[in-house]
């Protein structure tokens, strides 16, 4: 007699082909020792789902995930994603155009003080021109007329 | 195979959706949790392992693919992460005693005796985990813990059906051995 011991479980758990499952249950209906055997199986499955549940995930779970998630993250791609990072560019960006936008607005009439300021304590107009400050053709024009006034050549 | 929704949003991941990796570690968070503590016992140190699987699967993210399951893909992922877990802290642990760190399996209120009785199961199952080989502690936990079919654990494990039938039959007469002689089935 063949005693299909390495069957009971899987015959517990509804795993047997159809051919298998009734062979085990012909020998069950007269084999004490296997039926003993499979009654206490069946049992210590009961007993097992009978556990108390595994604890469930902790409030900082996932929050703590995502942290070692994101510090695994390579630099560059951090900086691609951060909202401080834009809003940082953000300002930068902001500040540059101001920048600029002031240099435009402020850089002709640098040129123009310099020059009324030269204007005023040079005699020989002549040497405004050699400033470095006189570099476009309306300033060499006003140049030339103070010297025409001047009636300097 | 019938449809997965977990690998579409696996595949919407690969492509660089972020937000369904996010829907994949809400859905399975739990399941990976109870896994973990399954073989640790310590859940601070489930949560770390927990977090680990999802990192894992994070950064193989473009070597899944769709044939399989996700959640067979995971539970391998878990699988392997735990039973290394256990093999490093079998070599670490201090040869007699039982960790004074393991804590108690939660659940709603129980009675009095309930909880001694619940309490009882817990150790022995936890001392039958400790002594089973790890194949058989991983296909006892994902069929008799997890309630995965054979045909999952054979995916999981990377064995044959035949196979985990024997492991969960051995792991299951090993733990059917130890409750009855604690006199809890």
């Amino acid at each position: 007699v063949i005693h299909p011991l390495d069957d009971l479980s899987a015959y517990l758990d509804g795993k047997l082909d159809p051919s298998t499952r009734g062979e085990v249950e012909a020998h069950l209906a007269q084999c004490e020792a296997c039926r003993s055997e499979c009654q206490g199986l069946a049992r210590a499955l009961a007993a097992l789902r009978t556990l108390p549940r595994p604890p469930e995930p902790s409030p900082a779970f996932a929050r703590t995930f995502f942290q070692k998630l994101e510090a695994q993250r390579p630099w560059y791609g951090r900086l691609a994603t951060s909202w401080w990072t834009w809003t940082a560019a953000g300002a930068v960006a902001a500040a540059l155009a101001v920048g600029i936008h002031f240099d435009v607005l402020q850089l002709p009439r640098s040129r123009e003080a310099e020059l009324a300021e030269h204007l005023e304590m040079l005699e020989d107009y002549e040497l405004v021109a050699s400033l470095g400050s006189v570099e476009n053709a309306e300033d060499a024009a006003v140049v030339a007329q103070l010297n025409e006034l001047e009636g300097r050549p | 195979m019938a449809p997965d929704p977990d690998a579409e949003l696996m595949l919407a991941f690969q492509g660089g959706d972020a937000s369904a990796f996010r829907k994949l570690f809400e859905r399975y968070a739990r399941a990976m949790v109870a896994f973990c503590h399954h073989f640790v016992r310590n859940a601070a140190r489930a949560e770390e392992l927990a977090q680990d699987v999802f990192l894992k699967v994070h950064a193989s993210r473009d070597r899944y693919r769709p044939d399989a399951r996700f959640k067979t893909w995971l539970y391998r992922i878990a699988s392997n992460h735990c039973l290394n877990e256990v093999r490093g802290a079998a070599l670490r642990r201090p040869p007699e005693g039982e960790p004074a760190e393991l804590d108690r399996l939660a659940g709603s209120a129980p009675t009095p005796e309930q909880a001694l009785e619940g309490a009882a199961l817990e150790r022995a199952v936890r001392a039958v985990l400790v002594r089973l080989p790890e194949k058989q502690r991983a296909a006892f936990v994902l069929c008799r813990l997890e309630g995965l079919s054979y045909e999952e654990i054979a995916d999981i494990l990377g064995s044959t059906i035949p196979a985990v039938k024997s492991l969960i039959h051995r792991a299951t007469v090993t733990a059917a051995e130890a409750l009855q002689k604690e006199g809890l089935a």
